[in-house]
């Protein structure tokens, strides 16, 4: 049987990619999330536990310099934002809030944009 | 040909915020709160590339009361997605079966949150320690 036999070619979608991203963020947030808030959002800012010099400029530019650093700042980055994307837009979908297109846009666009901007960043910064 | 009219049971257009649905639009909008974080972590990179000025601005305003409140109300909101995360993970996930019996519900749940507890409390104590000792 040839493949021409089975019928026209089925749409493809590019769902299960966002959902995917939308997955792995909900994942990686789900099992350091809170441990991130606490530590760059409380802890560090504040002085409870953690040493002033630990989140200074140099330090932070070692952190952004180390291709680790950079690639654990990649994932928590865009992974996050593309998560938080996929469902805001389902969200707003079933709010019957604006065309689709424009809700696309305003969520999966931003996501897009910006983690393209965190990967230009940690590349400007250099190594 | 007759034309087609199904019957729409009309709804309200704030559907979302009563109940049966409430929960499930607080359960979606932690996504927001955890892509308000990315930005969060995003414009600190911006002030970092920017230089030691824009990045000594940037802690000023992370050390700001405001900052801390704003924090306070993203982590609890990661915390309840953090719960229903796990909760949601038996729907969407395949079924498990170990031993020819059917893996319940609430054991991958509550697995799932064990997990979550040890990667949380093992990366703060990894930090803390780190930030001890150096």
């Amino acid at each position: 049987m040839k493949p021409s036999d089975i019928g026209p070619r089925p749409h493809r979608s590019f769902a299960p990619v966002f959902w995917l991203l939308f997955g792995a963020g909900g994942m990686l947030s789900a099992l350091f999330g809170p441990a991130l808030i606490l530590l760059t959002g409380i802890m560090a800012p504040q002085g409870w536990g953690l040493p002033a010099r630990f989140t200074d400029f140099p330090h932070a530019l070692e952190f952004a310099r180390n291709p680790v650093g950079k690639l654990v700042a990649l994932a928590v980055i865009a992974l996050f934002l593309f998560h938080g994307a996929e469902r805001l837009f389902l969200t707003l979908k079933d709010m019957r809030a604006g065309a689709l297109p424009v809700l696309r846009a305003a969520t999966y666009g931003v996501a897009a944009l910006m983690s393209l901007a965190t990967l230009i960043l940690l590349l400007l910064i250099g190594f | 040909m007759s034309e087609q009219r199904p019957f729409h049971r009309p709804m309200p257009a704030n559907w979302w915020a009563h109940k049966p649905y409430l929960s499930y639009t607080l359960r979606e909008l932690t996504g927001v709160a955890v892509a308000l974080y990315g930005v969060i972590l995003l414009a600190g990179l911006v002030c970092l590339w920017l230089g030691a000025d824009a990045y000594a601005g940037y802690q000023d305003v992370i050390a700001s009361k405001l900052s801390l409140l704003a924090h306070l109300l993203l982590l609890v909101a990661m915390l309840w997605h953090v719960v229903t995360w796990f909760q949601t993970l038996p729907k969407t996930m395949p079924r498990l079966i170990l031993h020819g019996k059917p893996v319940k519900p609430q054991s991958i749940t509550a697995i799932g949150l064990l997990v979550a507890g040890v990667c949380s409390v093992a990366l703060l104590a990894a930090v803390v320690a780190l930030g001890a000792w150096s």
